[in-house]
């Protein structure tokens, strides 16, 4: 039997609940790293299979063509006449046109049913063809133009019943039906967070069309005919900019966009897995430090003896390695369960996502290995190396600790790590010689150096900024006050590293919030130059675009001047793809003040006109009088000539043409962003906004909102992004409580002789506990004031190398940074519980005689 | 190694197990210089038990930690059997330090998750090697310790543990024991019991061991006693007993 591996165990065993601790912070860090890789994979799995079962029995679409990659691009509807066309072709079995536009549902109460941005569609079905994926869960296929089948996971979510009625928001105003069936898509209840009205296919082309068009053509190819030429004799009947592509491509397809979608959303998640990852290194880091030096002696001991330096590395090592295994074993476990609940969330907030099975990839497994084990193994490999080198006369002189190993070293390292770490920081953000994402990668290097060079440095300036921040707790707890500033400060190294986790944690939310406060303000000062407009229509709880009708009806009002849509067209220029905002080029100047320099919008009137922002301009080196050649997304070609150039883009659009510019280009159904207008000369705010209310009654959707209503829910919009990113970066920092509270117990722990001296010359039990938690204070206000002081510098940094058009200005978060600071002193207290706990009740006597 | 004078070869082992050839030991720089040893010159003979005795700061451990190669010396050198220390680098220290030297410190002696009887092969065990079962077996018997051999040192008591520290020492047969104050926290009794222990792996089985202490009684059972003040040695007193030792100790100024 060899020696170091019963070491080993043997230590883990008598030190069983460091052991755990450490293990726990292992596997909560692998067990949100693994979710995140799990749900992916296994959303992507369960989409994939659910699309296959969608596309299955669809052997050839014929569609519109789309020139632009872009997952919010809709395609052009077809006419309907081609669907007996197509269905004459020889060896097409079954052709059917099919529907997917706009239907929003009300509930009982006439509130729209909201979808937090997922679509409101309404769909045909013909439960005979058998060729959409659409499926019958309770009661029966729709028949009539008064029926409706809706997807179960809203039904269930709203409480409509087979046999309710239910209003529904269609294209020109509302319209009423009754319920018969509740479907699902394939196997699950619901349409991935969308809510579905179905109709029957001759009443959905009445209800949800009016121009005789389809949105695509799904086919089924006669028994034994080959697809591929079945697929090109179709071809050849289609007209320009109409495509046919086979079921399988359509999935192929689908995949992709939903695999971009949720690659998406897991890397969001990732990103904070490897934060609190990240964070909980550091806290494993610091334990095992912290406990090697603590456990000098017995380790000085086994060298004097006779272990080697290889078998006493080789034994912290493997202490690491056991923990770390066996945590990183059960973090994988944890992820699964991680995974689940997150679907859970989602589905109660109306995900409507389908059981999904658990997919476990090999990848998975590697990232966790590397996240659990290697970042343990790492944090354990300068410890350890230290620990071999620990002089064996350590064993009768216990006073020969670390403290005095290197502090010059880490003063100069730490400097340099720092000064390289943000040289590299300003210079990959501010100068930016090039674009591109290995810019962002060398920012991000930058970044973490210079954490690790502020961690390696705050050592140094530990005990002067400990002894600071304790003066005002001397002052207001007395000799327990006095006690726990001179203990912060009398090993700053210590007290550096355990405030170093918190620090990693308040420099990002610091750097967040700042880069979001300034964000916001900038945008909303600006907002409030550029939008003239005195009311704003849009859909603020589904967030889908409005029917035209809503500006149609507003246009008539006498009430209003002026009156204009915000309508979106994708297309291309000069090869890249560029978003076109189509508006009314008569009211617009009433509505919004986009600082225009050249030319104007009177121009815009007609087609062929186009305005361009300043710097999409200058990046084309276009100007006034140009003409500029663009693919619309449906694949039509217009040259356009600019008629204008402005300096504003703060409304989102950079291109401006005129909406009768859009409809001659484009022939699918309308659908506005937003709608804007402004008062008419005379009239009250009161009889206006009468009018408007009146006139969008149909519309409950459309949510009306004044000038200075818009911009503070635009402003509130940024708070909450703000909030919820603060809450994230919160989750890590709560792990760097634990490793206070570990760090303390300990301290308390080695100072049991001082404790019980401090006891029996008269201090109090209560005296010691708040000169403990005072010391939690100390040490948690210490890792929060270079946390924000760090996180200014890159907070700052970001807001600069952003444009003056998106941040014009630093805003330091007051209020957000005060909340870090007193939940930190409150989570400092929290902590310091139990390490009080224990030195109050120490025996004097028996602590007295601890060697 | 700063000595500019010539090293001598080392003594013959019949004559030294290990010793000390002008060992000067300074902490500090200038006029804050303290010198823990000033110039020492002492020889162990074989299969005797030494003790160096001396006032707190006259440099006895100083010089224990650098005979036993867990310090350095500033100057002179120190040699165990036929090697000088500062030769060595510290693989071989630790392989030294495992083979030929055995420790017996005051406290803190044993690691606390490891049972008596693995704590007494520890040594061994670390180098891989089973040692000698019969020898060890009778170690243990010597050492009266038969019945304690599967608790934890927090289960046996101070003299109990000690007595383990013996054992462990004298596991791998050393050429030399060192030991630091070993009856320093024990009660006389149990004191006495390990220094009787001591005396008898001197007499039985052969065993050089030298031992710093305080205590007049426990320097009793030694055959020799060096006597240390200011870094110097000032006396060396054979055959010691209790009564001579005190008087001797009183002229030093203890």
């Amino acid at each position: 039997m060899s020696m170091v591996p019963t070491l080993a165990r043997r230590s883990l065993r008598a030190r069983i609940g460091r052991s755990i601790f450490i293990g726990l912070s292992i596997l909560a860090g692998v067990a949100f790293v693994a979710g995140s890789f799990i749900l992916a994979d296994s959303l992507r799995g369960t989409f994939d299979n659910l699309i296959d079962g969608l596309t299955g029995d669809t052997d050839l679409q014929v569609r519109s063509t789309l020139e632009v990659d872009s997952l919010d691009a809709v395609r052009d509807p077809l006419p309907r006449e081609l669907v007996d066309e197509v269905a004459a072709v020889p060896g097409v079995a079954l052709a059917e046109g099919s529907y997917g536009r706009y239907a929003q549902m009300l509930d009982p109460d006439g509130k729209p049913v909201t979808t937090q941005g997922a679509p409101t569609l309404g769909v045909s079905w013909d439960p005979d063809s058998g060729l959409s994926g659409v499926t019958l869960k309770e009661g029966r296929a729709p028949q009539s133009v008064d029926e409706v089948a809706i997807d179960k996971a809203t039904a269930d979510r709203i409480g409509f019943e087979v046999g309710d009625p239910i209003d529904v928001i269609l294209r020109d105003g509302q319209e009423s039906f009754t319920i018969v069936g509740l479907v699902g898509l394939g196997n699950s209840d619901g349409f991935v967070g969308a809510t579905t009205v179905v109709w029957d296919p001759a009443s959905a082309a009445e209800l949800l069309d009016d121009g005789g068009t389809v949105d695509t053509i799904d086919m089924k190819i006669t028994e034994g005919a080959d697809i591929e030429e079945v697929k090109a004799a179709v071809a050849d009947v289609l007209p320009d900019r109409v495509e046919v592509i086979t079921g399988e491509e359509l999935g192929d397809e689908l995949k992709d966009q939903v695999g971009e979608i949720v690659s998406i959303f897991g890397t969001g998640l990732l990103i904070f897995a490897l934060i609190t990852a990240f964070v909980a290194a550091f806290v494993i880091n610091n334990v095992y430090g912290i406990t090697i030096s603590q456990r000098l002696r017995e380790l000085a001991l086994l060298r004097a003896i006779g272990a080697s330096a290889p078998q006493v590395r080789r034994l912290v090592l493997m202490e690491a390695l056991i923990v770390s295994v066996v945590a990183t074993v059960l973090g994988i476990f944890g992820g699964f369960g991680v995974a689940q609940a997150l679907i859970g969330v989602f589905n109660a907030s109306g995900g409507g996502f389908p059981e999904a099975p658990m997919v476990f990839k090999p990848m998975t497994a590697v990232v966790s290995a590397i996240v659990g084990i290697g970042v343990t193994v790492f944090s354990v490999l300068l410890p350890a190396w230290r620990a071999s080198r620990i002089p064996p006369v350590a064993a009768m002189r216990p006073e020969t600790g670390f403290e005095a190993l290197s502090r010059r070293q880490h003063l100069i390292r730490g400097s340099i790590m720092t000064a390289v770490g943000i040289g590299i920081f300003v210079y990959s953000i501010l100068v930016r010689p090039g674009s591109g994402p290995q810019w962002g990668s060398l920012a991000g290097l930058g970044a973490l150096s210079t954490i690790f060079g502020v961690t390696s440095l705050s050592g140094t300036f530990a005990r002067p900024v400990a002894r600071t921040i304790g003066a005002p707790l001397q002052r207001m707890l007395g000799t327990a006050g006095r006690f726990a500033r001179d203990n912060a400060g009398r090993s700053p190294r210590r007290t550096a590293r355990t405030a170093s986790a918190l620090m990693i944690g308040v420099t990002m939310i610091t750097a967040a919030t700042v880069f979001t406060a300034s964000l916001r303000d900038t945008f909303t000062r600006i907002l409030e130059q550029t939008t003239s407009f005195d009311y704003i229509v849009l859909d603020d709880q589904s967030f889908q675009p409005l029917t035209p009708e809503v500006a149609d009806r507003l246009g008539a009002l006498p009430e209003l001047s002026a009156v204009s849509p915000f309508r979106n067209i994708r297309a291309v220029a000069a090869g890249d793809t560029i978003s076109v905002t189509a508006v009314e080029p008569t009211a617009i100047a009433q509505l919004a003040d986009v600082d225009v320099t050249d030319g104007g919008f009177d121009d815009l009137v007609g087609t062929g006109g186009v305005m361009v922002f300043r710097d999409s301009a200058e990046e084309r080196g276009l100007g006034l009088g140009d003409s500029v050649d663009v693919t619309w997304q449906n694949g039509v070609e217009s040259e356009l000539t600019v008629v204008g150039v402005f300096g504003d883009n703060s409304l989102g659009a950079n291109w401006f043409v005129s909406i009768e510019m859009l409809e001659s280009v484009s022939t699918q159904t309308p659908a506005d962003q937003f709608v804007v207008a402004k008062r008419a000369d005379g009239v009250t705010p009161e009889v206006a906004r009468a009018a408007i209310d009146t006139a969008l009654a149909d519309f409950p959707q459309a949510t009306v909102q004044t000038n200075s209503e818009f911009i503070e829910e635009q402003e509130g919009q940024i708070n909450t992004l703000l909030t919820i990113v603060t809450a994230l970066l919160t989750v890590a920092i709560m792990f760097s409580f634990v490793g206070i509270a570990i760090t303390l117990a300990l301290s308390v722990f080695e100072r049991t002789r001082e404790i019980g001296l401090l006891r029996a010359i008269g201090m109090s039990r209560r005296q010691l506990r708040r000169s403990v938690r005072a010391e939690a204070v100390i040490v948690a206000l210490f890792g929060v004031a270079v946390g924000i002081a760090v996180g200014m510098v890159f907070g700052i940094t970001l807001s600069y190398a952003v444009p003056n058009t998106v941040i014009d200005g630093i805003t330091f978060p007051w209020l957000n940074l005060i909340l870090v600071v007193v939940v930190a002193m409150i989570a400092a207290v929290v902590a310091a519980a139990y390490p009080a706990f224990k030195a109050s009740r120490m025996n004097v006597l028996e602590a007295i005689a601890t060697e | 190694m700063n000595s500019t004078a010539p090293v001598p070869p080392p003594p013959s082992s019949l004559v030294a197990a290990a010793g000390a050839i002008d060992a000067r030991k300074t902490y500090g720089i200038g006029d804050a210089a303290v010198h823990a040893l000033d110039g020492v010159t002492v020889s162990f003979e074989p299969g005797r038990f030494t003790a160096i005795m001396g006032p707190s700061g006259s440099g006895k451990s100083t010089l224990l930690h650098c005979l036993a190669g867990l310090d350095s010396l500033t100057e002179g050198a120190v040699f165990i059997g036929e090697t000088y220390l500062a030769d060595l680098n510290d693989k071989q220290l630790t392989e030294l330090r495992r083979k030929q030297v055995g420790f017996i410190f005051q406290a803190y002696n044993l690691i606390p998750t490891l049972t008596a009887a693995e704590n007494i092969t520890l040594p061994l065990m670390l180098g891989g090697d089973d040692g000698d079962r019969t020898w060890i077996d009778r170690v243990i018997d010597t050492v009266g310790l038969r019945p304690r051999l599967k608790h934890k040192p927090s289960e046996l008591s101070g003299g109990q543990q000690q007595r383990v520290a013996v054992a462990r020492a004298l596991a791998s047969r050393p050429t030399i024991i060192f030991a630091d104050e070993p009856t320093g926290n024990l009660d006389s009794n149990s004191g006495g019991e390990v220094l009787q222990f001591m005396r008898s792996a001197v007499d039985e089985f052969g065993q050089t061991i030298v031992m710093v202490t305080h205590d007049p009684y426990a320097a009793a059972y030694a055959n020799r006693v060096v006597f240390l003040a200011d870094g110097k040695i000032v006396d060396d007193m054979p055959d010691p007993t209790a009564d001579k030792i005190i008087d001797r100790m009183k002229q030093i100024g203890h």
